[in-house]
């Protein structure tokens, strides 16, 4: 599995380190025993009002049975109603036994002699129980509506928090913190499955970790060892998506439930964020890489433009206007900017068609005027050559971006021009083919090792017996990452001094030609 | 004949000095401006037969610029761009460009390319006997490259003109694309569908009733274009 990452939310998140540092919740165990301390205060609290109501009555201001006993009664009310259930049926015990021997003939003594007064003190005693048990009731709907209201202000000030989450930081950290500051659990932990990260606060132990992993991936509910523990999987669509573990809490069942949906729609919300985010980001890098690109070919090719201006305006002059060697030299300038341009026009192509900058200009074109303007552009270096065009006018449309397929050509045919020796001819041709239209370009150069048929498609990659050519090793992988965005790539046959043959697809355009 | 005046606009330094040199050592009359702005003041200023205007500069940009001339004059217009994608060179052509270069080129294909759009056809035959086109509210006025429709009038680059002419001294025929770019562009074309496209549909624009449903320009889709002559 993943590594586990155990945020401490003290060190994670910048703020709340003062409310989970500075106010430490009681120990657990004096939690419960505060608890039984208080039970117990509260009995002996009302067995005393039981004993104040005798003394008074049967001392102070004398009065009979009957009085006494409903005296007793409106005691036990007044218990039940400000203790609970325990305490007022103690005091309903402690009450019958003083008014059985203070009140009940013989007074003194727990023996009653009158049969009447047996009934009488069952009565007083079925009485005052079920008076304490209505009225405790009656405390607790009341404590548990109270509560209810609690929850569900918690949960509202919760999801408004969760709502207003700063999406600048990490979102998970806050969402524990939240769930800290505003629901009043003692120990938190958040298990995100996708990466496997542990986020807690307030929550130490390692057993912790291996429950929020359990309850995540078996999607069930598991309790902790201390009891207060509960780990509850995050579900999304039925798919858990982590656990949530809480302890010190005194959340409902369906409170924790709604508690647990609001971390799951704050996860997914994280989730949506962060993708939103990164494409975002990664649609403004490539804007940037685009805009860059071009002010990178307009800054290179400017003053490329005045060297080629000047060089080619010497050069065209009447054969007297350059002494030889001043001509050899202009040549030589020629010929750089010349490379220098082509060079910077390959490595901006190739970072534009690797970088997802370039969209596809599809349009119907024919495939023998896509061939001819490709010739055109290479005028000048494939005048000398031998170059056999043989592709059919009759071949149909074909539907592709005819500028990059031009590129295709031009390369394909510079490569052909360069590793064949110049007197051999060169055959351009096309023919159909499973449906697509092949355009081929075979040279009778010295052929491409069986070893070297694959390395020559990678970027810069010079054939080991090459090294003398000008060339930029772009010119091949620019070739096969423009047929693939096509749909198509280039085929290489080549056997050693037959030559080669480079040829590729290209599919047929359906419909009518948009002049 | 008097030299031609060419009037370069580039924001670069050194392509101005090179053009001025180079253009004046080929007989032509030069003049330069750094930005559209001062290129369009120039143009008011002064009468030119041709810009070459650079598409890449800050402030207001070739495109516009080629429009702003064009919205006033059928002055020959070359752009120059660095950028070889087509569609930067059609929405050049569609600007009002009548043909465009792209850097860095040679300096004799330029001058090639002045000369042929400076070039005026020589009359063809037959065409001094064009009759003026009446024809569907259109009033097509050969003599004064005017065309008018339905009352209102524009005027026709000379390209434009150019190439409506030698479609219209052959009524219902198909021409092949080859041919009308080698009759009104030069011998060197033959291949820059683009250019056709372009000027065919600026063409639509002035002289068909609805530019969308052609009457008289008709494309023969894989062949050519056609003339369309009611009879």
């Amino acid at each position: 599995m993943t590594a586990v990452r155990s945020v401490n939310i003290a060190e994670a998140a910048p703020r709340p380190s003062v409310d989970t540092q500075q106010a430490p919740e009681p120990p657990k165990l004096s939690r419960a025993a505060n608890k039984t301390f208080r039970l117990i205060l509260r009995s002996t609290v009302g067995v005393g009002l039981v004993v104040a109501t005798t003394f008074f009555f049967s001392r102070l201001v004398p009065l009979n049975a009957t009085t006494a006993g409903f005296c007793y009664l409106v005691a036990i009310l007044l218990i039940a109603t400000k203790g609970g259930l325990v305490e007022a049926t103690i005091a309903s015990i402690a009450a019958m036994l003083c008014f059985n021997f203070f009140f009940l003939p013989p007074v003194g003594t727990f023996t009653i002699s009158d049969p009447q007064n047996w009934i009488a003190l069952l009565a007083f005693l079925a009485t005052s129980l079920t008076a304490s048990q209505l009225s405790a009731r009656a405390k607790m709907r009341a404590l548990e509506s109270e509560e209810r209201r609690n929850e569900i202000e918690r949960l509202y000030s919760l999801s408004r928090a969760l709502l207003l989450i700063d999406t600048a930081r990490p979102i998970v950290n806050q969402i524990v913190h939240q769930i800290f500051t505003t629901c009043g659990f003692a120990g938190i932990g958040l298990y995100i499955r996708s990466t496997g990260e542990i986020y807690r606060a307030g929550l130490e132990n390692a057993e912790v970790e291996d429950k929020l992993r359990e309850s995540a991936v078996r999607s069930v509910v598991l309790k902790g060892e201390s009891p207060e523990l509960v780990v509850t999987p995050v579900r999304l669509g039925g798919e858990p998506i982590g656990s949530v573990a809480l302890s010190g809490g005194e959340f409902s069942d369906a409170a924790l439930q709604s508690l647990v949906n609001l971390v799951a729609i704050g996860l997914e919300r994280a989730n949506a964020q962060k993708v939103v985010t990164q494409a975002e980001v990664a649609r403004q890098s490539e804007e940037l890489k685009s805009t860059m690109l071009d002010a990178l070919a307009h800054e290179f090719k400017t003053p490329l433009t005045s060297i080629k201006a000047v060089t080619t305006d010497l050069l065209s002059g009447s054969p007297n206007a350059l002494q030889p060697h001043q001509h050899e030299l202009m040549t030589i300038v020629d010929e750089s900017a010349d490379r220098l341009s082509k060079l910077v026009s390959d490595a901006i192509l190739l970072a534009r068609i690797e970088g997802g900058t370039f969209r596809l200009n599809l349009g119907t074109h024919i495939p023998s005027s896509l061939v001819n303007g490709a010739l055109r552009q290479m005028k000048s270096l494939s005048a000398e050559r031998d170059i056999r065009v043989d592709v059919p006018e009759e071949l149909p449309p074909v539907r592709v971006d005819a500028e990059l397929i031009q590129v295709v050509l031009t390369h394909l045919l510079d490569n052909a021009l360069k590793y064949s020796s110049p007197g051999s001819p060169i055959h351009i041709g096309g023919r159909m083919g499973d449906g697509k239209v092949i355009l081929f370009l075979a040279d009778k150069g010295k052929g491409i090792r069986e070893d070297e048929q694959e390395k020559i498609f990678e970027k810069f990659y010079r054939g080991k017996s090459e090294h003398h050519l000008q060339g930029t090793g772009m010119g091949l992988p620019i070739v096969r990452e423009i047929l693939r965005a096509h749909g198509e790539d280039v085929t290489l046959t080549s056997s050693p001094e037959q030559g080669t043959e480079f040829s590729f697809g290209l599919p047929i355009a359906s419909g009518g030609f948009p002049l | 004949m008097s030299a031609a005046k060419v009037l370069v606009i580039d924001d670069d330094p050194q392509i101005r000095r090179v053009m001025r040199s180079t253009l004046t050592a080929h007989g032509y009359q030069v003049n330069d401006a750094r930005s559209g702005e001062e290129g369009l003041e120039e143009l008011r200023k002064s009468s030119y037969d041709l810009v070459l205007l650079d598409m890449n500069m800050p402030g207001m940009g070739g495109m516009e610029t080629c429009r702003m001339i064009r919205s006033s004059s059928e002055i020959a217009i070359i752009m120059l761009t660095v950028n070889n994608a087509e569609r930067q060179k059609v929405e050049a052509l569609d600007a009002g460009a009548d043909d465009y270069v792209t850097k860095p080129f040679s300096t004799p294909e330029l001058l090639a390319r002045i000369r042929a759009t400076l070039r005026r056809l020589p009359q063809a035959p037959g065409q001094e006997n064009l009759q003026p086109l009446v024809a569907e509210g259109v009033n097509l006025d050969l003599s004064s490259r005017e065309v008018t429709v339905r009352g209102q009038t524009s005027r026709l680059t000379a390209r434009e003109f150019e190439l409506l002419s030698y479609l219209l001294a052959r009524p219902n025929k198909t021409l092949a694309h080859r041919e009308l770019l080698q009759a009104v562009w030069g011998p060197d074309y033959g291949d820059e569908l683009e250019y056709l496209r372009v000027f065919i549909n600026r063409l639509r624009k002035k002289i068909e009733p609805d530019p969308s449903k052609p009457r008289f320009l008709v494309t023969d889709a894989w062949a050519g274009y056609r003339f369309h002559l009611p009879q």
